[in-house]
């Protein structure tokens, strides 16, 4: 066997222990190392040479991306998770069809993605992805919690939101669906804003899905210093007014027709 | 196993992540492999250029990995169409922009670089403070670039690049090191005449390229002279000039004179003044060997005495052999040869060549003036001194006068101003006779004390057809013209001396003359203010002399308009060719309240951008052409783009071409005297398309201008090569015949009539020299002439623009041997159009009462005539069966003969059908028109081969064979009027003559004979 193979694949298992031990920052440096180990494996995306060991390369490569997708998502970092996801891509949409055996983790993993971008409000994205996954793929439940979330996401079906964190599919998915609840409340305070003029405080709290009135205080402290919190209710005016108005440009659109109205007179 | 091409890439999205990552080893990996995938992702790549940015300005990153990220960074600013930003990351990139790769990145980005980098340099340049703010990597670039072309043997790419950098260190490397640097010198020089928009930069190459033309172990003395004049550097071009005078080879002398006929054909009087003062004066010669030019400029002499002449040349150089004894033979032959060239620049020989050529190859066709004659109403004096002028222009410089002196009475119904120019025609026909002038114009000339019986208009007119005869080599005549200024306050005269002196002291800038035409001007007569306005510029043409604010300064004083015209064409005149510097004065022209003043800013722009076809100078023109509120400067700003484009004379009709649909007639106006200006003689298909509606135009003046647009693009050409020339004359001889024309238009038939078949078909309009230099007589003759429009007479600036179309061969006493030459072509595509046989035909069918036997009779006289004299013209020649074009070998000699000898057989000669030739011989001195110059070849083994191969002008012949004797031809002056008997005994030698001509090789010429 190769003998950079083997270094890596040692390293590997020393990374994999370290991350059952849950001892993070071991992994995280480990990962660093071999991320850098593999950019010298020439059988790897973005070159995909032919080399003898180009299987067994790619099928490692693919793993330790795999892992390290989920560590990310342990240590709660959406940017590594973001960045680990791509790289890890190519795997799966352009190695993986024709010559590796598809990975368990697949779809586990496209799913994450998927509720991420839902978590990071990326709509757009969100549907970009969905589109390059196969019919069977829909059809895994990991996949299918992540539609249905959205779904519900888009009817304002909040409730349903919530309630899904119960039956997530992977324990990993409890990280998002946390932040889930976030971005459902962010999303009803800016629809508030929109529709009411105040609301009181206890209202509000229901609205917003909190336990207490301290929490709400705290969240508005925090997201929307904006709002106005007096008489025993908010108030959304400041943060309508503040909201740009944009202005006619008039003069300068007189400017422009006048010169082109003597333009016109001059051409021959 | 899937093969490579299986597993594409899909997307760069894992690379792009990977480029967040901290280890600096996996970002510089990420971008290694963007590189090479940025051709396909870029547009995914493009959402990431601000990591790729920081990543290139991270100091801590390695420089290669830096540059790397430049390079990236740089290629996809090169796909986003943000070449200015992908310019600066690829200077960042350093090396690893690599300038020799083959892509449309590196084309583009070198283009661009190159662009920057020029403009750059250009900026530096005009603003004089120093080059400091070029990067230092966009120099580096360049050079690399420059270095590369002159190592790959692009040396006009690299020379191209150089001169638009203005690197002329780069410039100098491109040319000595390339394998051709006679040619690689003649290519810059013609890129810069071509290309080089700023006048002080084309100096410096100038300079540069006479620098290294002088250090070639074979210097070209032809084009370092022709750079020299362009640097108006007097005192380089005499030192060559002496240089090659003091040779003791002959053929450095033919060189020299070369040389002096090139200059010559530029026009630069003044230089050419200069130059022939810094040449020493000839030393006391034994008088034997002076030259006839000088000795004895009349050529008044007969047959007998020029042939005696001749025979004393022939024998000069043997002469002057044996004389060592009187004086040191090398300074004898210098001295000679000193008085040879000093006669070539002061412009008398090549004129006095001309004059002859002209004259013994007049084709004009008599009968177009008879039926205009016949056609024009009595009464209508714009007519009849429409035909007057026409006729001047017919037989310009070629000194027969035959129609005014066989309608005298006709003639004498011209009053006033019409007698005014019809007294200045004969000089435009008498054009060049230097020597003749005087005395031939002596019955209308102011007499002495003014007693004379003559009318002040054939006074004044007299003066001004001197100034004509004269033009630009006025050194015999200004002091009489002054006298004659001087002498009288009567204002047509002044008008008359005015112009006269204008003309023959052109761009000489004598003070003193200056000063009395400004003593005229001060007197604030209109007539005479305006000639004295334009006099004062003609003066002072392309001095860019402070005189022209004072000519400003009046022009705001005085109450006439014609004045204030007069002087704004003359600053305008002042300018010529000034380019920038003329910026100033255009602006403050061209601002004024006075339509009058910006209608002469217009003319400051068009003199002063002549030819360079400047974008600025167009943007300016076309700009007043559409929004000025005076119908004059619109009109003049059109007219202008002609003098700015006639160096391109191709883009023309295609910037005029909207406005040549202007609903404002006098738009349409001076979009047809553009084209006709700026594709004067060219025959430019588009030209014609463009003009043939506006001949048609529902205005009168219009159709005037078309017209005579129209004749000054179809000037020389003739039917066989565009049908269009028939067409056209046919509907000249229907305008001119229509009772219920218009006169305007009837007018400008007329004059179109004249100038299509100009100086006797012999002469084409040409506004650029054969080096590509500015004629400045041309340009300014034709901008004068655009004036016509306020002031008839000025009609005959015209004649200034002519030019011959001669190839007229010069051995090395300067005079013209037979020499045959070959035109590769059929020979009726350059013929002379066929002379208009049967007026009679046409106007039988539409007014058959008019023609009665005396018309009938009157014109079969007249064709008579015609032949009699075109006869007697051939005779008078001695050997001018060489001089008359010698239709190759197809047309059998007999035929020549047939002609010659039976007036009346000519009809039946006609009818029979000839084999079509496919080429022609052509004996010099030869009409060579510019279409044809391109099939000019000359044959291998002749005895004379040309210093030059130039298709037309004068050229100087080797003499191969210079103990045989030679035979001339073109030796008869044209003053000895056409005797018949001098002509018989020619016959003989013409039939001979001519009779080697059908054999197919070129035989040696015959033995000289005394025909005396």
């Amino acid at each position: 066997m190769d003998p950079q193979l083997t270094e890596v694949s040692q390293m590997f298992e020393r990374f994999k222990a370290a991350f059952i031990r849950k001892d993070f920052d071991s992994c995280a440096n480990l990962l660093s190392q071999l991320k850098v180990l593999l950019t010298k494996f020439r059988s790897l995306p973005p070159l995909f040479e032919n080399t003898p060991n180009s299987v067994n390369e790619v099928l490692l490569a693919r793993e330790i991306y795999e892992h390290a997708v989920v560590l990310s998502v342990k240590i709660e970092d959406q940017d590594a998770f973001e960045r680990d996801f791509f790289q890890l891509k190519p795997y799966y949409t352009d190695a993986g069809s024709s010559r590796l055996p598809p990975s368990q983790q697949e779809y586990l993993i496209l799913g994450l993605n998927l509720l991420r971008l839902l978590v990071q409000n990326r709509i757009a994205e969100f549907h970009t992805e969905l589109e390059l996954l196969s019919a069977t793929a829909l059809e895994n439940p990991c996949i299918k919690h992540a539609v249905e979330l959205e779904q519900s996401f888009m009817e304002g079906a909040y409730n349903r939101v919530l309630s899904a964190r119960q039956n997530a599919p992977h324990e990993t998915y409890v990280y998002f669906m946390d932040l889930l609840a976030k971005t459902v409340r962010d999303e009803i305070a800016g629809c508030s804003e929109k529709a009411y003029d105040y609301l009181s405080i206890n209202d509000a709290r229901q609205m917003l899905l909190f336990s207490s009135d301290q929490e709400l205080l705290e969240y508005i402290k925090e997201e929307h210093p904006d709002w106005e919190v007096k008489n025993g209710s908010v108030y959304f005016q400041k943060a309508k007014d503040s909201a740009p108005c944009k202005e006619i440009p008039s003069l300068q659109l007189i400017n422009q027709t006048l010169s082109y109205a003597r333009e016109l007179e001059r051409i021959v | 196993m899937a093969t490579a091409a299986a597993t594409m890439v899909s997307s760069a999205g894992g690379l792009l992540a990977m480029l967040n990552e901290s280890h600096p080893q996996l970002k510089f990996h990420a971008v290694t492999n963007l590189i090479s995938f940025v051709d396909q992702f870029w547009p995914e790549i493009s959402t990431s250029i601000p990591i790729l940015e920081s990543l290139y300005e991270d100091e801590e990153f390695g420089q290669h990995q830096r540059q790397l990220a430049a390079l990236l960074v740089s290629k996809v600013f090169y796909y986003l169409g943000e070449l200015n930003d992908s310019l600066s990351y690829a200077l960042g990139a350093g090396p690893l922009f690599d300038i020799s790769e083959d892509s449309d990145y590196v084309h583009t980005l070198l283009a661009k670089a190159i662009d920057e980098y020029a403009s750059l340099r250009s900026k530096a340049a005009e603003s004089s403070d120093g080059a400091a703010e070029i990067d230092c990597r966009l120099e580096a670039i360049v050079e690399r670039m420059l270095d590369k072309c002159i190592i790959d043997g692009k040396f006009q790419q690299g020379m191209g690049i150089a001169i638009e950098c203005r690197r002329l260190d780069k410039l100098e490397e491109a040319i000595i090191r390339s394998d051709n640097v006679h040619a690689t010198l003649a290519y810059s020089t013609h890129v810069s005449h071509s290309f080089i928009y700023c006048r002080e930069y084309r100096r410096e190459v100038l300079q540069l390229l006479v620098k290294l033309y002088q250090k070639l172990p074979s210097p070209d003395y032809l084009s370092t002279s022709q750079c020299l004049m362009f640097l108006d550097e007097p005192e380089g071009v005499a030192n060559i000039l002496e240089k090659l005078l003091r040779s003791e080879n002959k053929e450095d002398a033919l060189l020299a004179f070369q040389v002096a006929f090139d200059l010559v054909e530029n026009e630069h009087q003044a230089f050419l003044l200069n130059v022939r003062d810094r040449l020493p004066t000839p030393k006391s010669l034994p008088s034997e060997s002076l030259q006839p030019e000088s000795s004895d400029p009349a050529p008044i002499q007969n047959e007998n005495s020029t042939a005696a002449e001749d025979v004393q040349m022939i024998d000069g150089s043997s002469a002057s052999m044996t004389d060592v004894l009187e004086a040191d033979p090398k300074e004898v032959m210098y001295a000679e040869r000193l008085t040879k060239i000093k006669g070539i620049l002061s412009g008398e020989t090549s004129i006095q060549l001309t004059l002859q050529f002209l004259y013994s190859h007049n084709k004009s066709d008599l009968l177009i003036l008879k039926t205009i004659k016949q056609s024009v109403e009595m009464r209508n004096s714009v007519c009849h001194s429409a035909t007057i002028y026409a006729n001047a222009i017919m037989h310009a410089g070629t000194t027969v006068d035959t129609f005014l002196r066989d309608n005298l009475d006709w003639l004498s119904r011209a009053t006033n101003w019409a007698k005014f120019s019809a007294t200045a025609g004969l000089g435009v026909i008498h054009r060049g006779h230097l020597q003749q002038g005087r005395s031939l114009m002596a019955p209308y000339l102011p007499q002495g004390g003014a007693g004379g019986g003559g009318s002040p208009y054939s006074e004044g007119g007299a003066l001004y057809a001197l100034g004509l005869i004269h033009a630009n080599h006025g050194e015999g005549i200004k002091q009489f013209l002054r006298d004659s200024l001087r002498n009288t306050n009567v204002e047509v005269i002044q008008h008359g001396a005015c112009l006269g002196l204008g003309l023959a002291a052109l761009g000489t800038a004598d003070e003193d003359i200056y000063d009395e035409v400004k003593t005229v001007l001060y007197t604030d007569s209109a007539v005479a203010g305006e000639a004295a306005g334009i006099s004062m510029g003609l003066l002072m043409v392309g001095t860019a002399s402070e005189k022209a604010s004072e000519m400003l300064a009046y022009a705001h004083e005085t109450q006439h308009e014609k004045i204030i015209r007069g002087l704004a064409l003359g600053i305008a005149l002042t300018v010529y060719g000034r380019e920038e510097e003329a910026d100033t004065l255009i602006e403050q022209m061209t601002q004024d309240q006075d339509p009058i003043l910006r209608y002469g800013g217009m003319y400051a722009l068009a003199l002063a951008y002549r030819g360079t076809a400047n974008n600025k100078a167009i943007r300016q023109l076309l700009h007043f052409a559409v929004s000025d509120v005076s119908d004059d400067v619109r009109r003049t700003a059109v007219l202008a783009l002609g003098f700015v484009l006639y160096s391109e004379p191709a883009q023309t009709p295609r910037i005029v071409s909207l406005l040549s649909e202007s609903y404002n007639p006098h738009v349409r106006y001076g979009a047809a005297l553009a084209v006709g200006i700026s594709c004067a003689g060219t025959g430019l298909s588009e030209a014609i398309s463009l003009l043939e509606p506006l001949t048609l135009d529902a205005v009168d003046f219009v159709r005037q201008g078309a017209l005579i647009a129209m004749a000054m693009v179809m000037v020389q050409i003739n039917e066989a090569s565009d049908s269009r020339v028939g067409t056209f004359r046919r509907q000249l001889e229907k305008i001119i015949r229509d009772k219920h024309e218009d006169t305007m238009s009837k007018m400008g038939a007329i004059l179109a009539s004249g100038i299509l078949d100009a100086g006797g078909r012999n002469v084409t309009i040409r506004l650029l020299s054969k080096t590509k230099h500015d004629k400045v007589t041309a340009i300014v003759g034709l901008a004068v002439f655009s004036q016509f429009w306020y002031w008839y007479p000025l009609i005959y600036f015209v004649s200034l623009s002519f030019s011959p179309t001669a190839f007229i061969g010069l051995n090395y006493d300067l005079k013209v041997p037979r020499f045959e030459f070959l035109s590769h072509a059929k020979p009726f595509l350059f013929e002379y159009p066929k002379p208009t046989t049967a007026p009679t035909t046409t106007s039988t069918v539409k007014l058959p009462t008019a023609v009665l036997s005396t018309s009938a009779k009157a014109k079969a006289r007249a064709k008579k005539e015609a032949e009699q004299k075109a006869n007697a013209e051939k005779s008078s020649g001695l050997e001018s069966s060489s001089s008359s074009l010698n239709t190759g070998k197809g047309k059998p000699s007999s035929e020549k003969d047939g002609e010659v000898m039976q007036v009346d057989s000519l009809p039946e000669k006609k009818a029979e059908p000839e084999p079509e030739p496919t080429f022609e011989i052509l004996t010099n001195p030869a009409r060579v028109v510019p279409a044809q110059e391109k099939f000019i070849k000359f044959l291998e083994d002749n005895r004379y081969v040309p210093v030059k191969s130039a298709p037309s002008g004068f050229v100087l012949l080797k003499d191969l064979r210079p103990n045989e004797p030679e035979v001339l031809s073109l030796t008869d002056a044209p003053a000895s009027a056409a005797s018949a008997t001098t002509g018989r005994p020619a016959v003989g030698q013409q039939s001979s003559s001519s009779a080697m001509a059908v054999d197919d090789e070129p035989q040696v010429p015959q033995p000289f004979e005394y025909t005396s």
